[in-house]
């Protein structure tokens, strides 16, 4: 008996702290990369304890199950790790510097840009579903998958994606590569079991997650090759009342497979010393030997999403599911494969020491002395980025910068030495800063002189509280919704010049944080913030701006 | 603000429809327009149909044979005519969208409307809807086109059978979008497969968004305050009481009345979190869902008080409301701008149900109404939606039909006018 969903992908275990990250699916997982993150605890039930004997009995694999007794290494906060089936749900004191979309969430969270709640905690109305990915590799699935993640996040969904690329490398020995005939279709019996434990393992904490935990929306990133295979999954969920739409990546591009297999195959130690092209296609022709029958999404009946070249073509069929699959569409329509960093900085001073909203007020010198400092200082790290990664074999033109900034002057006035040097400079009423309404010109005492109550309701919710008349995160992150869909869309480099509490949310989006780390982020005057976007993680910089002293925040 | 301010953006995009007559274009392009207008986005839309009936009123089959060339003419005059008043509208009248709706069945067409975008530094997008279900055509071409301008006081038979032979003659020349580099979506039997092909703008994504939760299968929509609450008997606004003796009434007649107008369709009933949506729908032996969405316009420190309470403690702001009742927000409160940004999923998921009651609040079924109903933003905030009164929405190809069934019950007015507060009418 074939089981033919057995089938993975070689995506990398999604712990935030890992900054190397390796998408070669038959690279053993090194002791630096992939100590099992998120997924340690699924060997912990009682369930696998036979699973552990065989491994701890065979002499390869006897490392790696000291391995996974190990405490993981120092570099991963041990608290993250925990699977979504264990009782460790809260997020931990892990920093606001890490991206958190790989983190679970508590049965509680309440998620930024949630609009409202329900019972059931699962919005619309739309009951369980599943996301199938189906795609060869290198074809950019687990980014999708960490995309589409954040996002629902984001929006209140309660999603999780489950990699089953992990749950392989758990099964596997390190130093073994994966069988050769893992892939197709008559495998072996002993291949056989090796899948249907890895698929076990990774469906069990799936549904895990829609049981115990009430979520909402799972991403299961497979390659899911073959239609059987497919059916087989559709017929299983619907058992369990889950409903299941298909998103597929497709490229006819060889340019984009080979620019996913390059920002990802730089990591590999496999690679180390060989020349470019040649490790891309001895990359590309291993896929093809390994899984050499595809069939393309075309069910008619099932529902699903095929995208091409990444968002260049999208094609939806029979989506009657609800509000998710065309919101995810739509979100779909406006992701790239991002490749552009974000820079956050701040205006320089205004001439009025609290900048009163109403009264909009323009540069002091020392602000426009400072937005020209920021205008060198970010030049300066671009270059020498831009050296660096050429001295590291990586000879990509350095991609164009382009300026947001809200329409309030002190921001605007900011950017004006990046306009005198031909940077394109772009006003966003959606970036003018949050509404501080009766509180505008308020210093902090004042604040609490006036308003003693509201400073207590405030300090209780600081994320969703309003102040009398003004604006709160929450509507913040409501109103920023444009921007954020823009700036997936946008390949460039941007920096946006914005007040704090913009720079908060938008922040607080790319890296997956709390509603109450939002509106405690520090951004100085004396920092840019950069956040460069990898496939599976955001990862920030700080870069000192010299010759600034620091400010005070609000 | 809702984020769709595009001013500063200076967006242009000119929608242009593709399709076949009969396959709902203009039914498409009119709710577009709706959608945008409701979220504060200038959109138009020009019908070449409708210049062309200023030259040629009732035309025969023939007269869109590709082989009459006076026809041909004529047809393309009034293209030009259109299109013409369209870029004078982007120009001088702050346009963002326009939606040129025509038939636009052949490359050679859309290529002289993409000139002509391109020159003006105009977006051009592409919608084409594509049928090939006979029931569906059939249906659309009795229910429209017989009533239509074009055939006005012919025999519905014989139109019927012209406007086939319409439909053939366009047919003849037809040619699907199948350009990649153009900017299209391409909705294939109303939306059963749609085709999605290089969205340049988050607007552009916004408008693909829409369309795809649109269907055309013929439903209503029933609208009904909460019944007469404590609250509303003692003129406070806000809060979360129960409903009065009168109000329990409605809720005890509400089935029938009910029934009476749905028949024996199936209904979907969704009310607001508030005790009082919930508590006049209790007896409606149909599923009910519940939506936070749904809940009034939180009056932030004004919740509880009455209209006199909130004149006389804050005089300025209810000076300020009545200046501008649409953006104006009550202090730790909202704005009906901001019950329309929370109301957008409710719209979405509308446009994508079927038969549905709402049994919500004042300002919430203000703005859902402005919606079906194309309302102004000066205007829907001042609209008079008396308790105890059940509107039938039922949208129809050209627009929305409205009925109001009044409940034989009395209640207060909970209307207040500009510059007074609310009077309380036993």
């Amino acid at each position: 008996m074939i089981s033919l969903s057995l089938d993975s992908s070689p995506s990398p275990s999604p712990s935030p702290t890992v900054s190397i990250s390796s998408e070669d699916h038959d690279r053993p997982p090194s002791p630096m990369a992939n100590a099992p993150s998120s997924f340690a605890s699924s060997l912990s039930p009682p369930g696998l304890s036979t699973f552990h004997a065989d491994l701890a009995t065979s002499p390869i694999t006897g490392g790696f199950a000291s391995q996974m007794h190990l405490s993981p290494p120092s570099f991963t906060s041990p608290m993250r790790t925990q699977s979504v089936g264990s009782k460790y749900l809260r997020r931990q004191s892990s920093s606001v510097d890490e991206d958190a979309v790989h983190d679970a969430l508590s049965p509680t969270h309440v998620s930024p840009a949630q609009l409202y709640s329900t019972e059931s905690g699962r919005l619309f109305h739309a009951g369980k579903i599943c996301i199938v990915l189906v795609g060869l590799p290198a074809r950019g699935k687990t980014h999708l998958a960490v995309s589409l993640t954040r996002y629902l996040r984001w929006l209140g969904v309660k999603t999780h994606a489950f990699h089953l690329g992990d749950y392989r490398r758990v099964h596997i020995a390190p130093g073994t590569d994966v069988p050769d005939d893992y892939f197709l279709v008559n495998a072996s019996p002993s291949t056989v079991i090796l899948r249907q434990r890895v698929m076990a393992a990774c469906k069990a904490d799936v549904y895990r997650f829609f049981e115990e935990d009430r979520g909402q929306v799972a991403i299961y990133d497979a390659v899911n090759p073959t239609s059987a295979g497919r059916r087989v999954l559709v017929k299983e969920f619907s058992q369990r009342g889950i409903q299941t739409l298909f998103i597929e990546s497709i490229c006819d591009k060889p340019e984009i497979i080979e620019a996913n297999v390059r920002s990802v195959k730089i990591s590999s130690p496999d690679y180390i010393g060989w020349d470019e092209k040649e490790a891309i296609k001895h990359y590309l022709r291993r896929i093809s030997d390994k899984i050499p029958h595809y069939e393309t999404l075309d069910e008619p009946e099932f529902s699903y999403i095929k995208l091409y070249n990444a968002g260049e073509r999208i094609l939806l069929n029979n989506s009657r599911m609800g509000y998710l699959p065309n919101r995810i569409v739509f979100y779909l329509m406006n992701l790239h494969i991002k490749a552009g960093c974000v820079y956050f900085a701040r205006a320089g001073k205004s001439t009025e020491q609290m900048p009163r909203y109403k009264s909009d007020p323009r540069l002091s010198d020392e602000g426009r002395t400072y937005a020209r400092i920021l205008t060198d200082t970010l030049l300066e790290h671009r270059r020498s980025e831009h050296t660096a990664r050429g001295t590291h074999g990586d000879n990509s033109p350095e991609r164009e910068l382009i300026v947001w900034t809200s329409t309030r002057r002190r921001t605007i006035e900011t950017s004006t030495e990046f306009e005198k040097r031909g940077f394109s400079c772009r006003q966003r009423p959606q970036l003018s800063q949050m509404h501080p309404g009766s509180c505008d010109g308020l210093s902090g005492k004042e604040l609490e002189k006036q308003f003693p109550e509201e400073v207590e309701l405030h300090k209780k919710d600081p994320y969703r509280h309003r102040f009398p008349r003004a604006e709160s995160y929450h509507d913040l992150a409501v109103r920023l919704e444009p921007v954020i869909l823009e700036m997936e869309r946008i390949p460039n480099d941007i920096l946006i010049i914005a007040h704090v509490s913009v720079l908060r949310v938008l922040y607080g989006y790319l890296m997956a944080c709390s509603p109450f780390d939002i509106p405690a982020l520090d951004f100085e005057r004396n920092e840019i913030v950069e956040i460069i976007p990898s496939a599976y993680n955001n990862k920030v910089k700080r870069i000192k701006i010299y010759g600034v002293e620091e400010s005070q925040t609000l | 603000m809702g984020g769709y301010s595009f001013q500063a953006e200076n967006v242009q995009i000119c929608v242009i429809m593709v399709g076949l007559p009969a396959r709902g274009k203009s039914l498409i392009a009119q709710k577009i327009v709706r959608y945008l207008t409701w979220l504060s986005i200038r959109a138009k839309c020009f019908n070449v149909g409708n210049y062309r009936r200023l030259e040629t009123a009732h035309p025969t089959a023939e007269f869109f044979d590709v082989n009459n060339s006076e026809g041909e003419r004529l047809r393309k005059m009034a293209a030009e005519s259109a299109i013409r008043d369209m870029f004078r509208w982007f120009d001088h009248e702050q346009g963002v969208v326009g939606i040129l709706d025509a038939t636009n069945t052949t490359k050679s067409r859309r290529n002289w409307i993409l000139e002509l975008c391109r020159k003006r530094n105009v977006e051009p997008m592409f919608i084409e809807s594509w049928c090939d279900d006979e029931d569906l055509i059939m249906q659309n071409i009795m229910d429209v086109k017989t009533t239509s301008p074009d055939y006005i006081g012919q025999d519905p038979e014989r139109a019927a059978l012209d406007f086939r032979n319409r439909i053939r003659n366009y047919e003849k020349v037809y040619e699907t979008i199948s350009e990649r580099d153009l900017t299209y979506v391409k909705l294939i039997n109303v939306g059963s497969q749609v085709i999605i092909n290089r969205i340049q703008s988050y607007l552009e994504s916004r408008i693909v968004y829409y369309l795809m939760n649109l269907h055309i299968k013929p439903r209503c929509i029933w609208l009904s305050r909460h019944g007469e609450s404590a609250f509303n008997l003692t003129g406070k606004i806000g809060g979360d009481s129960d409903l009065s003796a009168r109000g329990r009434e409605y809720a005890r007649q509400l089935p029938q009345l009910v029934k009476m107008s749905v028949g024996d369709r199936p209904l979907t009933v969704w009310t607001s979190t508030l005790k009082r949506t919930q508590q006049t729908a209790k007896y409606l032996p149909y599923r009910q869902l519940t939506w936070k969405a749904l809940d009034e316009l939180d009056a932030g420190q004004c919740d509880g008080l009455t209209y006199e309470e909130i004149e006389s403690r804050y005089p300025d702001d209810f000076a300020a409301r009545d200046e501008n009742k649409y953006e104006y927000r009550y202090p730790g409160g909202e704005s009906y701008r901001d019950v329309v940004v929370r109301l957008e999923p409710i719209i979405m998921e509308l446009e994508r149900q079927e038969n549905i009651m709402i049994v919500t609040h004042q300002a919430v079924l203000r703005c859902i109404y402005a919606y079906f109903m194309n309302v102004s933003q000066d205007q829907s905030p001042w609209m008079e939606v008396p308790l105890h009164t059940l509107i039938k929405l039922e949208p129809k190809a050209y627009g929305t039909e409205v009925i109001r069934i009044k409940a034989d019950i009395p209640a207060v007015s909970t209307y207040r006018e500009k510059g007074q507060s609310a009077k309380i009418k036993k």
